[in-house]
């Protein structure tokens, strides 16, 4: 009974993991569209929410399984995998809702990892974990993303500007407007299909410790497909305006020609790791091409105060979580025996916490209708750029 | 250093990366800046060629746009983790070569 209660925990957890992946996210793909005017923010996030769900299920791969090459698998699928796994999934969450909270964009990938490596080594022993793998599969790949995505969203910048001088104001910037909203979507797209992977792949781990599908065919059943799918969606559809906020407004003045480059370039990066199998935080990619859109504008108008937070939520992610991970590992242990008891007591812990930063957040909410720009005319954008009133009209 | 640097650094993925992210990224805001251009050339055009002229050059450049768009879906779709043979689902395929045992 102990382990098929905590079974439903670590279901419920990953779900949940999965909406605060989903919300924590809707950034990357539709805070640029968003601070453009080139969608309403409620139309953005729930086309994002239906390209999540669709992308959950283009790939036919093997869900990937976490920490792939840097968690010894036998740990996991172990004895202690599920509270292991339970604990990994609850750090992660936490961090994602703490830095929600202080509306930094941050990665939930790099989360779950940070949880599922605290969690392991408080459980056994750091000689579990492959540190060579996890600088060279994740640690590299987080420091050069944001320069590849923002070296080619920077270019592509400069160059949408030059053209417009040939354009004219008003079409280029209600033409890159409608771009934005194809470029925006396959990043949803590509999110859809990476993320809820991932989650997918924790589940389909537990059940394997639990013993209710085989390790030698290993294949995802369809309802951790369609839950997954689901709760991303879900988390996708409610918004996430905080981090919208900081994504679209506060990294640089985001215009339309800005946002449809820093949107195809960072899709192009990510769908291009993900084809070479090089694995890259889709946030980190964002990131750094809405900041390199801003460079290849104008350097004065990216804000670095807000950069610099970002880094070190960044920097601090994967310690962060790792420690929530083992926290909440050890608390659960502390009950010993009646593992079931400990999962019990971690979940409304968890449970409380994220209570706590919403009823905070309530203070200094963001909503959607103090996102909404749909109502600045591309002119107008224009006029606020700086360009003046006769070319802007033109 | 420099050992170090190209233990840790996966270069044969990465320049395939930086090239496909500046043929993708940079490509195709370009080349939709050239639609958006021809799209203007038929509006001011005062003749039938010209404006024909334009629109030709708006639908070449949307359509590499929408050949971009469904390379992407291809890529998500085709992705090397989709092409792994029958055999590796197995649980050895479920633990990552650096944990299997030497024997």
């Amino acid at each position: 009974m102990g382990s098929e209660l905590i079974l439903i925990l670590v279901v419920v957890a990953g779900f949940s993991f999965d909406f605060t992946n989903g919300f924590h996210d809707t950034a990357n793909a539709m805070a640029t569209s968003i601070a453009t005017g080139a969608l309403k923010p409620k139309v953005a996030v729930i086309l994002s929410a239906c390209l999540n769900f669709a992308g959950a299920f283009i790939s036919i791969s093997v869900a990937a399984t976490i920490a792939k090459g840097i968690v010894n698998p036998k740990v996991l699928a172990g004895g202690d995998g599920l509270e292991l796994v339970l604990a990994a999934l609850i750090g992660a969450m936490t961090w994602n809702l703490i830095t929600w909270y202080f509306t930094i964009p941050s990665s939930s990938s790099h989360a779950l990892i940070g949880g599922v490596i605290g969690a392991t080594i408080v459980a056994t022993a750091s000689s579990e974990i492959n540190w060579h793998n996890l600088v060279q599969t994740v640690i590299v790949p987080a420091v050069l993303s944001p320069f590849i995505a923002g070296g080619v969203a920077a270019l592509g910048t400069y160059l949408a500007y030059r053209l417009i001088r040939r354009l004219g104001q008003r079409e280029a910037r209600t033409g890159y407007r409608y771009g934005q909203i194809f470029s925006a979507s396959l990043v949803s797209l590509a999110h859809g299909t990476n993320d809820a992977q991932k989650t997918m792949g924790v589940i389909s781990l537990a059940l394997i410790a639990h013993g209710d599908i085989s390790a030698v065919h290993f294949s995802v059943p369809l309802w951790v497909k369609l839950g997954c799918a689901l709760s991303i969606a879900l988390g996708t559809a409610s918004g996430g305006w905080r981090i919208i906020n900081t994504m679209g407004n506060r990294i640089t003045n985001v215009e339309s020609p800005q946002g449809f480059a820093a949107e195809s370039s960072s899709a192009a990066v990510i769908l291009a790791s993900s084809y070479y199998g090089y694995p890259l935080s889709t946030t980190q990619v964002v990131s750094g091409g809405v900041l390199g859109a801003g460079l290849g504008k104008n350097v004065d108008s990216v804000h670095w105060n807000v950069i610099g937070q970002m880094l070190s939520a960044w920097i601090l992610t994967m310690p962060g979580a790792g420690a929530l991970g083992g926290l909440a590992w050890a608390i659960a242990d502390i009950f010993g025996a009646h593992a079931n008891v400990g999962a019990i007591v971690i979940c409304a812990l968890a449970a409380a916490g994220a209570f706590g930063l919403w009823t905070l957040a309530q203070r200094n909410k963001v909503t959607a209708d103090d996102l909404d720009r749909t109502n600045v005319s591309p002119v107008e954008e224009a006029e606020l750029a700086g360009v003046p009133p006769a070319v802007a009209a033109a | 250093m420099a050992i170090l640097a190209s233990e840790l650094i996966n270069w044969s993925a990465l320049w395939k990366i930086v090239v496909a992210a500046l043929v993708g990224g940079v490509g195709v805001v370009v080349v939709f800046g050239v639609l958006l251009y021809g799209v203007k050339i038929a509006n001011d055009a005062k003749s039938g060629g010209r404006e024909w002229a334009g629109y030709a050059l708006a639908g070449v450049c949307g359509l590499i746009c929408v050949a971009a768009i469904v390379v992407g879906i291809y890529a998500m779709a085709e992705k090397p983790s989709s092409k792994k043979p029958a055999p590796k689902k197995t649980a050895a395929a479920l633990i990552a070569p650096s944990f299997r045992p030497s024997s």
